[in-house]
């Protein structure tokens, strides 16, 4: 019955580092072919949230179900085996390989591998930088070019849930912007299900089918794109008006 | 820390030391007197090892070096010059400490991994330097005629005696230490080196401290040991199993206390002396295959060491056998603005301030004015550079150009620790708890800074609560605390450094709506009272209510700065934040 | 002694420098892969290069039939030192190394850092005096046809310049820089390799990628025996083996590692080159006793005046 079940869903999520708790009663699900964006501010547990998604973090609470499979039992590498593919906060290519061999990391699981030359091809299609570069050390790329290897390389996988920290963080509005009509295109064209983590809240909500928002370490709020785009809580959270 | 009133450790010292002497009057047995000297000085190596790598966390591999300059020293000189050891054991311990301060001026460049390995390598070299110089085996000349002018003694019991009064010695000072701003300031550089040097310790001057007594102290024993063993070789001074063995007997005991290297010496040489002695024809390694067990064991099993296991599973989980605080009675009212406020003059200034890394401008060509007295907020979106800015403004990175003055004096290259007590105090964005003190001693370390006596510092720090309103928990662990008090004793960490600036890096990350009010109201306070404060923040959201005026970053550079009314409507600002449907939505 | 005495003897220290020097080189690579991967300092990697001399030791002959024949027997026993103390290795990061210092430990703060420093520390006491036990503290050599004949060039400069080059060393250093060369195309072209420096440059990033950083740390750990080991083992045939010359090695090891630039394959087989130099060279205007001291003094330096380089590598970590 996998099919029936959301590809995401997470319920009651208690996790934190160190005794110190960050999230409190986490819920929340996506759906498949959704884009499901979250928002909060510093500090409200997002990327918590997702590393333990991913298992760095280990959850002192609560369930997290993968396409109907109990992801708590599956060990953090072998997560990414079953389609879950994290593109981390600030990037984190790996510096010293070069761009085709960042991919050809992320094609290390066995959808990966098996899809490697469509998906080799089509990840250059989406970033034609990446094929330029291809013998370049990723360390090497600016800010922009490095989060396009970190997707390209998420993509790589071949996954069923693209999981994205924070992709325009520290990037100039240009990139930023051109970095999301990717993100929105890939959804588009692939119906891969995003899950992803933005502070640039109009236009995460302008494309997302729904949207989350966490504070202090809980869901204060969630709905669909239109109605937490008309709340002024959005508003206040980021400009304070 | 910094306890008054009784302290029963003082008792269980005296106890040990009369304990083990009554038991030396006992024994008869040659051997057994050398094993019960031996196990002392042992116990005094480790304490001297205890005193540096205990406290502050730089391990050392390397103690043999004064150890071994110690004994050499007092062999040679009596030898040499007729010295008496009773004069040539202080005279080493002088050596000694110098060759700590020799050693560690360079090394304490190093941190961690490397400085282990540095410390390594000195008395390898020593070693066999000693062996060239054809020191390969220099004995004690004995000294019939005055046996006792020259530390001999027929009865071996008398060198336990002179090895207790050596222990009891190097006890008491550990003890007085660990208790002063001593034990405060290399505890603190333990736990996080980063925070301690913002809180106004200067670091690399209390680590020479601590080396200079760590090395004296060992080469005193060092030269005890050559009188005991009346032989001196370069493998049984300078060896790597007399470094190891510093280390282990205090890792194995516990390290950071006094009893540590008490109750490792106590158990394993011992032990080691026992199997050497049954086995050493057919083992001859059996010593430091103890020595590797028990070191491999403790890492496994107990890695802080026999004393805190024990000790915590008898007080329970928690170091609150650390945080032995009590608040003076009344402490007299300190005022933490004593300026003149708001006269609009700036207080800092900062020019053209840049900083790279790799290709990556993360602060581009700033200039900014902090007024006396105002609040000021640093606002932009993630990566814009705020973090960055703070940490070229309190001194943990250089800038690549640009200048900050603090009230017309060039800061630009100034040590974080100097610009701490020159007024600027800081907290962080993840806060930085000194984790195994209570809140009450983390605050004592940041106001070590400005005072003289231990007094004056527990007075000072717990001002600082009492203007926060947490004093009534400050007895409390900081790694079992909350956000909210973790983030309060923060701020009082750095009030207790009388700072004339505060830079608050994201002080409200991760607090609900209801504790940021609770937060914002000292906050207010301590401006109104003619405090300078900058607060960084990731949105607007509280600040509008708090600030006089914001600066807001985007990527490294000034985007718009001005009052908040200004601000919220600025386009710019809008788009940096929103993205720009929000504009188009409107 | 007249001018062309003098080059002579630098010529002839030269040569013996770049050939202990390969092997060194060698034992650095080793090295370099466990902290290049894991940022792991292992102390005990001198006695596991102490264990690769003994096993090429016994394995070669100590029964007094060479196994593989008196010419090849050490270079092949040295080989072999190669797969058994990966053994060994892996076996010591799975019980004791491992348990300290996982991928999520690396996240952690200093403490982590300390308590596996400390732990190999204790392994290396253990395994020195281990072997003192099982093998005694007597000196062990082997001695092959090819170790005490010399390759003679010259005379060259007319009559005046005469150098040994030892056949034996020449070949073990040959074999040195092979497997340098076989480990680096190991790193550079396969899967494994490319899975390990991921997992060097981001252990978390690699696990969001499905690498089993544990494991991977477990094989860098092993293979950084090994290739120590191999150096061991290609020592053993013109050097003593004693249970004790780990400690002494060790250091040997770190200078060239450091000298190179830490997690740099390239740079650590050429960094135990220049210390392989440097302690022959230091023979020509230092006596005996003073080599050690030489290389330690070489180490001390290169450590305090090149930090920013070491801070470079572990900044980026932190």
């Amino acid at each position: 019955m996998a099919e029936q079940s959301p590809l995401l869903e997470i319920k009651s999520l208690d996790a934190g580092y160190g005794g110190l708790p960050v999230l409190h009663g986490i819920s929340l699900r996506v759906e498949r072919a959704e884009l499901v964006v979250v928002v909060g501010p510093n500090g409200a547990g997002k990327s918590t949230l997702f590393k333990t998604i991913s298992g760095i973090v280990t959850p002192t609470a609560g369930k997290i179900a993968f396409d109907g499979e109990n992801l708590l039992a599956v060990p953090p590498h072998a997560r990414a085996h079953l389609g879950i593919a994290h593109v981390p906060e600030g990037r984190q290519v790996f510096p010293s390989l070069s761009v085709h061999e960042n991919l050809e990391i992320g094609a290390s699981t066995r959808a990966g591998r098996t899809a490697w030359n469509e998906n080799r091809e089509k990840i250059y299609t989406l970033f034609p930088i990446l094929a330029e570069r291809g013998r370049q050390l990723a360390g090497t790329l600016s800010g922009g070019e490095q989060q396009m290897l970190a997707i390209g390389r998420g993509l790589a996988s071949a996954p069923k849930l693209l999981m994205l920290d924070e992709p325009s963080m520290g990037l100039a509005p240009a990139v930023a912007d051109e970095i999301f009509e990717r993100i929105v295109a890939i959804h588009r064209d692939t119906h891969v299900s995003v899950l992803l983590v933005e502070q640039r809240v109009a236009e995460a909500l302008h494309f997302a089918t729904r949207g989350y928002v966490l504070e202090t370490g809980k869901v204060i709020l969630e709905g669909d794109n239109k109605a937490l785009a008309d709340t002024a809580r959005i508003r206040r959270a980021y400009l304070g008006m | 820390m910094f306890a008054r009133g009784r302290d029963r450790n003082w008792a269980w010292i005296a106890a040990f030391v009369g304990a083990y002497a009554l038991v030396a009057v006992f024994v008869g047995n040659s051997y057994y007197q050398l094993i019960m000297t031996v196990v002392l000085v042992w116990a005094v190596m480790g304490l001297a090892w205890n005193l540096l790598s205990g406290y502050s966390g730089l391990v050392s591999f390397g103690h043999a070096a004064f150890f071994g300059l110690g004994a050499y020293f007092v062999v040679l000189a009596q030898i040499e010059w007729q010295l008496s050891p009773w004069l040539g054991i202080p005279a080493a311990s002088i050596l000694g400490g110098i060759a700590g301060l020799v050693v560690g001026l360079p090394t304490f460049r190093l941190r961690g991994h490397y400085f282990a390995l540095a410390m390594l390598a000195y008395p390898l070299a020593l070693l066999y330097v000693f062996e060239w110089l054809g020191y390969q085996e220099v004995a004690v000349p004995m000294m019939r005629a005055s046996p006792t002018a020259y530390l001999q003694f027929a009865d071996g019991r008398i060198y336990i005696f002179v090895a207790l009064a050596l222990t009891l010695g190097a006890m008491v000072l550990t003890r007085v230490l660990e208790r002063s701003r001593y034990g405060m300031a290399l505890l603190a550089i333990k736990q996080d080196e980063i925070a301690a040097e913002a809180a106004g310790i200067d670091t690399l001057a209390w680590k020479l401290r601590a080396i200079t007594l760590s090395g004296a102290l060992a080469a005193a024993i060092g030269g005890f040991y050559a009188v005991v063993q009346l032989v001196v070789t370069p493998l049984s001074v300078f060896g790597v199993l007399v470094s190891a063995q510093a280390l282990i007997v205090a890792m194995f005991g516990g390290v950071g206390t006094v009893w540590g290297p008490i109750i490792g010496a106590l158990t394993l040489v011992p032990l080691s002396a026992f199997l050497d002695a049954k086995l050493a024809e057919v083992l001859p390694g059996i010593q430091g295959v103890v020595y590797g067990v028990a070191i491999i064991a403790v890492v496994m099993l107990a890695p802080e060491g026999v004393f805190w296991k024990v000790r915590d599973l008898v007080a329970g989980r928690g170091m609150s056998a650390r945080a032995n605080y009590t608040p003076p009675g009344t402490a007299p009212p300190i005022d933490f603005a004593p300026r003149p406020a708001r006269d609009g003059a700036p207080i800092l200034a900062v020019r053209g301030l840049a900083k790279s890394f790799g290709g990556l401008k993360a602060v581009d060509d700033v200039s900014l004015d902090v007024r006396r007295g105002e609040i000021l907020g640093i606002i932009g979106p993630n990566g814009a550079g705020k973090t960055t800015l703070f940490n070229l403004l309190n001194g943990f990175i250089a800038a690549d150009a640009g200048s900050i003055t603090l009230e017309g004096m060039d800061i630009t290259r100034r040590r974080p620790s100097t610009r701490c007590r020159l007024g600027i105090g800081r907290t962080f964005q993840v806060v930085k708890p000194f984790r195994r003190m209570s809140i009450a001693d983390n605050v004592i370390v940041g106001a070590l800074a400005h005072t003289r006596t231990d007094a004056e510092a527990r007075a000072l720090a717990h001002a600082a609560l009492v203007e926060l309103g947490i004093s009534q928990d400050s007895h409390l662990p900081a790694g079992e605390i909350t956000n909210k008090e973790l983030r309060l004793m923060e701020l009082a960490r750095a009030l207790a450094s009388r700072p004339k600036l505060l830079l608050l890096d994201e002080i409200f990350a991760g607090l609900s709506a209801a504790e940021i009010e609770e937060l914002m109201a000292p906050i207010r306070r301590l401006c109104a009272a003619g405090l300078t404060i900058v607060i960084i923040e990731h949105t607007m959201q509280a600040m509008v209510q708090l600030v006089d005026r914001f600066v807001v970053l985007d990527h490294g550079a000034v985007l718009a700065a001005g009052s908040p009314d200004e601000i919220t409507r600025n386009p710019a600002v809008i788009e940096a934040y929103l993205g720009k449907k929000w504009l188009t939505h409107g | 002694m007249t001018a062309a005495q003098h080059v002579e003897n630098v010529l002839q220290f030269l040569v013996a420098g770049l050939l202990t020097g390969a092997i060194y080189g060698l034992m650095c690579v080793g090295l370099s892969i466990i902290f290049g991967v894991m940022r792991v300092i292992n102390f005990a990697q001198g006695e596991f290069m102490m264990i690769g001399m003994y096993f090429a030791y016994f394995v070669f002959g100590a029964s007094g039939q060479p196994l593989f024949g008196d010419v090849l027997g050490p270079y092949v026993a040295a080989l072999l030192a190669g797969p058994a103390v990966f053994g060994v290795g892996v076996a010591v990061h799975r019980l004791l190394v491992g348990r300290v210092t996982g991928f999520r430990s690396t996240t952690l703060e200093a403490e982590g850092h300390y308590a596996q420093l400390i732990l190999t520390l204790g392994i290396s006491l253990l395994l020195a005096n281990g072997a003192l036990v099982v093998f005694g503290a007597a000196p062990l050599s082997i001695t092959t046809p090819l170790a005490s004949t010399p390759w003679v060039v010259g005379p060259l400069h007319g009559e005046d310049i005469l150098l040994f080059v030892n056949q034996g060393q020449t070949v073990a250093a040959a074999i040195a820089v092979a497997v340098v060369g076989a480990f680096a195309i190991l790193m550079a072209r396969s899967r494994l390799g490319r899975a390990l420096r991921a997992a060097a440059d981001n252990p978390n990033a690699a696990v969001y990628m499905g690498i089993d950083v544990d494991r991977a740390y477990r094989i860098a750990f092993g293979l950084g025996c090994a290739v120590t080991a191999i150096g061991g083992g290609l020592l053993a045939s013109s050097y003593p083996v004693q249970p004790t010359i780990g400690i002494d090695y060790v250091i040997v090891m770190y200078a060239g590692v450091v000298l190179g630039g830490l997690g740099s394959l390239r740079g650590a087989f050429l960094g135990g080159l220049t210390i392989g130099l440097v302690q022959q060279l230091s023979a020509l205007v230092l006596p005996n006793q003073l080599q050690n001291t030489a290389i330690f003094v070489c180490f001390l330096l290169v450590v305090l005046l090149r930090p920013q380089g070491l801070f470079g590598i572990a900044a980026r970590r932190a």
